[in-house]
């Protein structure tokens, strides 16, 4: 016989409501706490670990890169601020602003020369010329850290691939496919010529005069008419490599 | 004569085109401007003749040279500086004035003090050749430019030229 509803059996459900929700609470609990204690040793292990490789941090750059990838899929970001406990334990914010002002002063001593872009690996080779003092090695790695920090201060700081290189851009020109594919085509020999462009591409001279019109209004291209051959060339000062005498162009800014 | 040492752009084939964007051309006539000075400072050259080749403005090793207009814009810039002086109308000879006159004036004072010349005669022939100035940074001198400092020297009652019978004779004798 079926049992009918009854008091006995509201308060029965009400308690047993009332034991599964302080059961539900208590695990909960005790999860967000076995949570907080794994956070807080992780913290002191990762600490750790930082003090132990505090040196190899800083003067080896495979290690440093590999802290960083370590870092980084943790969620941590040892960059992002200059107060946090990364920074007064190793330092290592400082070496990035360092390496950061560095930067700036080099883009900008070659600013006049290059229109703004320079080869990301042209620009290691000159801030380990500026650092020579200092005998911790630099790699294209960090300099790409250092320049994504300094986005946040705008001024167009940017490191974009083209072709096979990485190019740092430190002006706020906006550069489209087309330029893009001519700094490309222009890595082969550090010049192109407009009759290149048009049978490599297929465009219409049209297009090719007014892409490098843009790019030479920029100061990224200068144009060449001695050749034997009469045609006019257009070198990409960005993408060829020249000795820059930084002490020559830069003033004293070390 | 210690050798002198091109600067990076001297090897970029552009730099030996003028370039149509103003910017871009600024700096290039800045950078063949500087080059300049020091090119003529280092070998001592005082004229640059626009009707003869000069080495500088032709670098062979990437086969380009500056056309007629690059040499004359760059030395017409240097020019407006004060730092040179066409010496003729039509601008084909340029004198170089990698020291300023005033300077030029200066050294010759300081020469004249140093070895004893304060009553001295002496010609300017000796000036630019002789015994006296050898090894100095006076040796050498060109004749236009001696003549444009001793006349700045004549102006401060330092000294007073004479004319000889023949160019030979002409000196200068000192009142420092």
């Amino acid at each position: 016989m079926r049992r009918r509803p009854g008091i006995a059996g509201l308060q029965t459900a009400a308690t047993n409501r009332n034991q599964f929700r302080t059961l539900g609470e208590d695990v909960a609990k005790a999860r967000t706490e076995s949570m907080k204690e794994q956070l807080s040793v992780f913290r002191t292990q990762l600490e750790d670990f930082a003090r132990k490789h505090k040196n190899d941090i800083k003067k080896s750059p495979a290690f440093r890169a590999q802290f960083h990838a370590m870092c980084q899929k943790i969620g941590v970001d040892p960059l992002a601020s200059n107060k946090g406990f990364w920074a007064e334990l190793l330092g290592i914010g400082d070496f990035y602003y360092e390496l950061g002002v560095q930067i700036v002063d080099i883009c900008l001593a070659t600013r006049s020369h290059n229109g703004g872009l320079i080869d990301l690996e042209e620009l290691r080779a000159l801030l380990t010329k500026r650092r020579r003092a200092s005998r911790e090695r630099i790699t294209e790695d960090d300099c790409s850290r250092a320049i994504s920090k300094l986005k946040a201060l705008g001024g167009g700081f940017e490191v974009f691939t083209v072709g096979n290189r990485r190019l740092v851009r430190s002006v706020p020109t906006e550069l489209n496919r087309d330029h893009n594919q001519i700094i490309e085509a222009a890595q082969i020999q550090g010049y192109v010529t407009a009759e290149d462009l048009v049978s490599r591409f297929s465009w219409q001279m049209g297009r090719v005069i007014d892409a490098l019109e843009t790019l030479m209004k920029e100061g990224l291209v200068m144009v060449d008419d001695g050749h034997a051959d009469g045609k006019r060339r257009y070198w990409f000062p960005c993408v060829s490599t020249v000795d820059v005498d930084l002490d020559d162009s830069a003033g004293n800014t070390t | 004569m210690d050798q002198f040492k091109m600067p990076y752009f001297y090897n970029y084939p552009p730099y030996f085109t003028l370039q149509p964007v103003k910017d871009t051309r600024d700096k290039q006539v800045q950078l063949w401007k500087e080059l300049i000075l020091k090119y003529c400072k280092n070998y001592k050259i005082f004229i640059i003749n626009l009707d003869e080749e000069f080495p500088l403005f032709v670098n062979s090793s990437i086969e380009r040279k500056l056309s007629h207009e690059a040499r004359e814009l760059f030395l017409g810039a240097l020019v407006t500086e004060g730092k040179a002086e066409w010496l003729d109308k039509g601008h084909r000879k340029c004198l170089i004035l990698w020291r300023t006159i005033t300077d030029w004036a200066n050294l010759i004072l300081h020469f004249v003090k140093e070895n004893g010349f304060e009553d001295g005669v002496m010609t300017l022939d000796e000036i630019r050749t002789g015994d006296e100035t050898r090894g100095t940074d006076i040796a050498g001198i060109d004749r236009t430019v001696l003549i444009k400092a001793l006349r700045v020297l004549e102006q401060r009652g330092k000294a007073a030229m004479f004319k000889g019978t023949s160019a030979d004779d002409e000196g200068v004798k000192f009142s420092a």
